[in-house]
């Protein structure tokens, strides 16, 4: 039977490929997995007090706020492979690719071989727990960017494993942004195993731009500085550096920060590249049409007053299969499909921005047709 | 129009909605300090179970607070749970975002016993009913 192709989509009639959606690592689940003497460590912060993504040496946030009663509530957690398909299911999403809820921050530690070695132990814990592709659970190998040869290494050994199908580069707390040459270890080894990288940021403070917000006192602000500007200033650096020159068969994803600034990025970096060619040499076209390349995944979706400018935003920068579905579940702004699906695309561009474009980024199963 | 029993109105305590369904739609009544509320569980943003949510109150800063932060509405603002919009209990309406709100029904008290009035929809959004 097919379906009546006057009757809008419905979330049962799209394949849904789910970008981002974070698994749980509590310190004492990893430390089975992490190098001595760091287990010690995981072991003493185990059994210690923890809060919501909020653990000093583990996942530092350094909240500033005063809270307020009964907010907090998306403090949503999800502990197992089998919650998160059970979960998954519940939003008619097919597939996930897992990001972690605490080494979101990993890229703030000082100390390279801790890093390093919290980065070995997290991608060991997925591929022993979580990632599996009957259960449509795939994984995004960790790349801790204090050590990118150890990096390189573990993308060259879990992307030999068709579980694994991308690269997580952690933006909170970075130093250098991602376009800096000393990564160009991963970028190597991403290339080399066909796997995308998926930069993906987080809401912290620290001294290390854009992230020197220890000012502000309003978390309204600091979030979207956390995520979008973040984006746009690694995407500047990346550009600037030439990445996509140096790995033409990279692919390079954004994530949970919308699509409303790629035009912005595109069009500031042309108007600079005009007047300072000399300051991008590596560049062979202008950077819009590098930029035109990446992938973006939507959350969080924007909702502007009048919907149909989210379909004139994605066109301005030719994204109808640049642009991905991601819902951040189980996080406190996540989106569920439905959100998505609903927005005035016509039914090809639905399709591409739920699954499709993101089966052929991330090379997944083709799925049994649905009716 | 249906009507619903709910329940004893003694059983509904402030911040503690009792639950009803009527076919698919699901309905929590709310006791105010003036009588009763009844609202769908569907948060007109993305649908989450809105009625699920805490009760509390929220913060503001106007010019009758001489711009400093206030705590205001305390026991009157349902928090949906899935991203924290706030709408005042009252009315349904969602705080400082005036023309959404939850979609409500008339709510009536009839010897202890609360009961619900499910009708076509531009007749239960017709006026916000007390009881």
């Amino acid at each position: 039977m097919t379906r009546d192709s006057r009757k809008p989509l419905g979330l049962d009639d799209v394949f849904i490929v789910d970008c981002d959606v974070h698994a749980n690592e509590p310190p004492e689940a990893l430390a089975p997995y992490i190098d001595m003497p760091w287990r010690r460590s995981l072991e003493l912060l185990g059994r210690g007090p923890q809060r919501y993504l909020d653990i000093p040496g583990y996942a530092p946030i350094l909240n500033l706020d005063p809270p307020f009663p009964d907010r907090g509530l998306g403090n949503r957690t999800v502990t197992s492979a089998r919650q998160m398909r059970d979960e998954l299911d519940e939003l008619s999403i097919d597939v996930g690719i897992l990001f972690p809820d605490n080494l979101l921050k990993i890229a703030v530690f000082p100390h390279v071989d801790y890093a390093a070695a919290l980065g070995r132990a997290y991608n060991a814990w997925l591929a022993d727990a979580w990632v599996s592709r009957e259960e449509g659970l795939y994984g995004a190998v960790l790349a801790a960017p204090q050590d990118p040869k150890d990096a390189a290494e573990q993308i060259r050994t879990y992307g030999a494993d068709d579980r694994f199908v991308a690269v997580y580069l952690p933006v909170a707390g970075l130093r250098p942004l991602w376009g800096d040459r000393m990564y160009d270890p991963i970028y190597e080894a991403a290339e080399e195993m066909g796997l995308p990288v998926m930069l993906h940021s987080v809401g912290i403070i620290h001294p290390h731009f854009p992230f020197n917000l220890e000012h502000v006192e309003s978390r309204i602000v600091r979030h979207p500085i956390n995520h979008e500007f973040a984006l746009m200033a690694n995407l500047f650096t990346m550009i600037a550096n030439g990445v996509p020159v140096r790995y033409p068969n990279l692919e390079i994803v954004f994530t949970e920060g919308g699509v409303s600034w790629v035009p912005f990025v595109m069009w500031r970096m042309d108007k600079e590249y005009a007047e300072i060619p000399t300051g991008a040499p590596f560049l062979e076209r202008p950077p819009s049409e590098y930029i035109k390349e990446m992938y973006y995944c939507t959350q969080p979706i924007e909702e502007p007053e009048r919907a149909r400018d989210l379909v004139t935003m994605i066109d301005l920068f030719d994204g109808r299969d640049k642009v991905i579905f991601a819902s951040d579940w189980p996080h406190h702004d996540f989106d569920h499909p439905r959100k998505v699906l609903n927005m005035p695309f016509d039914a090809q561009l639905k399709r591409n921005i739920m699954g499709e474009t993101a089966r052929r980024l991330f090379k997944l199963p083709v799925p049994v047709p649905v009716a | 129009m249906a009507r619903i029993r709910v329940g004893p109105a003694d059983e509904i305590q402030p911040g503690q909605p009792a639950f009803v369904t009527h076919g698919d739609i699901e309905i929590a009544v709310f006791r105010l300090d003036d009588g009763f509320r009844a609202y769908r569980n569907r948060c007109p943003h993305q649908q989450g179970p809105v009625c699920t949510g805490p009760v509390s109150g929220t913060l503001v800063a106007t010019a009758d607070t001489d711009w400093r932060l206030a705590w205001v509405l305390e026991g009157r603002v349902l928090i949906c749970p899935w991203h924290s919009m706030e709408f005042d209990l009252d009315t349904g309406r969602r705080i400082r975002a005036q023309s959404e709100r939850l979609r409500a029904f008339p709510v009536e008290v009839e010897s202890g016993q609360v009961f619900v009035q499910v009708g076509p929809r531009s007749a239960a959004s017709a006026a916000r009913q007390r009881a």
